[in-house]
């Protein structure tokens, strides 16, 4: 094979205004439209994501235990981040204390959703960008270029670890894709000692694959110095902004339970606050082009799309907790933060790292930790145990937070006595990062598109800043002609249409 | 030996007729059809991949918007008519034809020999709701049929041609 295409040939346009329109459907799709100036530069850039309408108004009425099974149908990608959410939302509703069985059990199947959807971004939809290159033609760089570059065998055995977070979430949780298991203070079914085997020699296998993966980021990325140009490149992929994540009570990553901890540019911890303390924390901005909302921090306040410590937008995601946690609890995923850490310091870099690329890093640390911790989980003997249901008490108002694996998505219902829900706010965790994926994207367009030049690959250089956040920008949708996609517009100064790329 | 058929509704069924293709399975549950395995499957790309191994023919139903379409007509569809759509770059998720190569290059051994689409044109994949849009629910029945009657023809060819 020849090596990745880093760069192609850039041609003048004369047009003023580009979109990146991602290819779903031929509606409701995520857009990124980039407006030129009379010289041909990048005056502004925006990310447009539609939404689902009428959940809420859906929702309301119904009886809460429902929202488990419900708020999981509006992703068909991370359907277990929605139900974990949503259980521990009715944990707190019923004032119900799961019980250790049971919140072991959540975890594993957790662990299994982390290791199937980080094993996806990775290998399906970041690793074409740095095996065949940036500039590849984009009917080359996809998921089958990787395979034709990195060889069936090695294919397969992204399938099987793949599959074996999905088998996880089927066995713990009753289905793979939409689980039914979640109850407050609990979960329905127990698993069976051979159940119990299984998972673990499933996860003994993970714990193998994410210590390959992490060798191969190695191989791939950091060992290339075209690669670590763009990573390093602080005009396109760089922003110094608030950080957020779940932590454990010493402040290690968690992402199943714990507290959510922020912090500054440099490091030093904003604020530490329990899940129902959220709205003091968050407040949420209203531009007129989208109709998704932007959170930032209320004590900073709105700034528009900068960076810095006076403006409050914050980061969630692999970097975002990397960047709030001390380390990890397992051996593996802790050394190899430690290698970032180190890597991080010999670049000058001592508190958090604003690289925005540095989430793929993150995401390959991460994937090696939920293995880990799947087979620490799997491996306890306790978890086929019966007790796998607390009491619960009358229903009210409550607040559940996971990490999902693109970052803090928090629940939020209140019921009336009969366990009717009266109100339900969410914020996932795209619409947490949504104003950094718009000043990212501002900030990449800027950087490399001058004087008028734009080629396809500098237009999937503007689109990895939006890839490394991994957003799900249409929740719950996939018709035929789906799979979600990107189309960017550059447009001129009267808004007319310049030229178009579409990667479909 | 009997052909392993799975007809495989795919959508989301809490988002107007986006979830067609599971409308359309349920339906085709009731009809009892002998030897055929209907499945729902409520999420798309790699997912779609594990489902389908192991079997003969697959047929998928599932939404889809054109340019121009009637909401409710249908078309039948095969893997290479979505050639086009088969890439990688996109920010999130592979669809279903880059899932289907990818099957064909990893695990060919194991991937249906045969796969059919039927795609549903859709008038709303936006407002929440359990319910199809009357334009779309009005062809169920036909759509039904016709799957119904494609899976018989596939049968009656094997039997004459094993």
């Amino acid at each position: 094979m020849t090596g990745p295409m880093i760069n192609d040939t850039p041609t003048k346009t004369k047009e003023k205004r580009i979109t990146i329109d991602p290819i779903t459907r031929l509606e409701g799709h995520g857009k990124i439209e980039i407006f030129l100036n009379d010289a041909g530069d990048v005056e502004n850039a925006y990310l447009q994501i539609p939404e689902l309408r009428g959940f809420e108004r859906f929702c309301i009425g119904r009886h809460v235990m429902e929202l488990p099974v419900l708020t999981n149908r509006l992703c068909g990608v991370c359907p277990a981040a929605h139900h974990m959410a949503s259980t521990k939302t009715l944990d707190a509703v019923f004032d119900a204390e799961p019980t250790p069985t049971a919140k072991k059990l959540r975890e594993l199947f957790y662990m299994g959703q982390y290791t199937h959807s980080h094993i996806a971004h990775f290998y399906a939809l970041a690793a074409p960008d740095f095996v065949l290159g940036p500039a590849a033609p984009a009917m080359k760089r996809n998921v089958l270029g990787v395979v034709d570059a990195v060889g069936v065998p090695i294919g397969a055995e992204v399938i099987k670890h793949r599959s074996y977070g999905q088998k996880v979430q089927e066995i713990v949780g009753g289905r793979a894709t939409h689980p039914v298991f979640g109850l407050p203070g609990g979960v329905s079914k127990q698993i069976s000692e051979e159940e119990r085997a299984q998972m673990e020699a499933m996860a003994k296998s993970c714990v193998e694959f994410g210590k390959f993966t992490i060798k191969l980021f190695h191989d791939l990325v950091l060992g290339n110095k075209d690669y670590m140009d763009i990573i390093l490149n602080k005009d396109a992929y760089y922003l110094e902004t608030y950080y957020m994540g779940m932590v454990d009570k010493n402040n290690k990553s968690n992402f199943y339970d714990g507290d959510i901890r922020v912090v500054d540019q440099t490091g030093k911890e904003v604020i530490k606050f329990r899940p129902d303390e959220y709205l003091d924390v968050i407040a949420e901005h209203v531009e007129p082009w989208t109709y998704m909302k932007m959170p930032y921090l209320k004590k900073v306040g709105w700034k528009g799309f900068v960076d810095g410590a006076s403006s409050g937008i914050y980061r969630v995601g692999p970097l975002g907790r990397i960047n709030v946690c001390t380390g990890y609890t397992t051996p593996l995923a802790q050394k190899e933060y430690e290698v970032f850490k180190k890597t991080m310091k010999d670049l000058g870099v001592t508190g958090p790292a604003h690289h925005t690329m540095a989430y793929h890093w993150a995401r390959v640390i991460e994937l090696q930790y939920a293995a880990e911790r799947m087979l620490e989980l799997a491996s306890d003997r306790s978890i086929t145990s019966d007790d796998i249901r607390g009491p619960f008490k009358q229903p009210k108002e409550g607040v559940g937070i996971v990490e999902a694996p693109r970052g803090t998505l928090i629940h939020h219902y209140a019921s009336d006595k009969d366990g009717l829900c009266t109100k339900i706010n969410m914020i996932v965790a795209t619409t947490n990062n949504y104003a950094a994926i718009n000043t990212s994207v501002k900030q990449a367009a800027k950087a490399l598109i001058k004087g008028g030049q734009v080629s396809p690959g500098l237009l999937n250089k503007v689109e990895m800043a939006f890839r490394c956040y991994d957003p799900c920008n249409s929740c719950g949708t996939h018709s035929l002609t789906g799979g979600p996609a990107l189309e960017i517009v550059v447009r001129r100064k009267d808004g007319s249409v310049l030229t178009t790329q579409r990667n479909f | 030996m009997a052909v392993k058929t799975l007809v495989l509704g795919v959508g989301n069924p809490i988002l107007s007729d986006d979830g067609v293709g599971i409308h359309v399975a349920r339906a085709l549950k009731g009809r009892r059809l002998p030897g055929v395995e209907i499945e729902e499957l409520p999420a798309s790309g790699l997912e779609l991949l594990d489902c389908v191994l192991g079997y003969d023919v697959v047929i998928i139903i599932d939404s889809i918007k054109t340019e121009g379409g009637r909401p409710g007509d249908f078309y039948e569809l095969e893997e290479k008519d979505f050639e086009r759509t088969v890439h990688g770059a996109s920010p999130h998720g592979i669809n279903i034809a880059t899932a289907l190569a990818l099957g064909r290059r990893i695990a060919p051994d194991r991937m249906p020999r045969k796969v059919i689409f039927v795609a549903v044109e859709a008038a709303d994949l936006v407002n929440v709701s359990e319910r199809l849009t009357p334009q779309v629910e009005a062809r169920l029945p036909e759509i039904a049929d016709f799957v119904e009657n494609t899976i018989k023809e596939i049968v009656s060819a094997d039997q004459k041609d094993p």
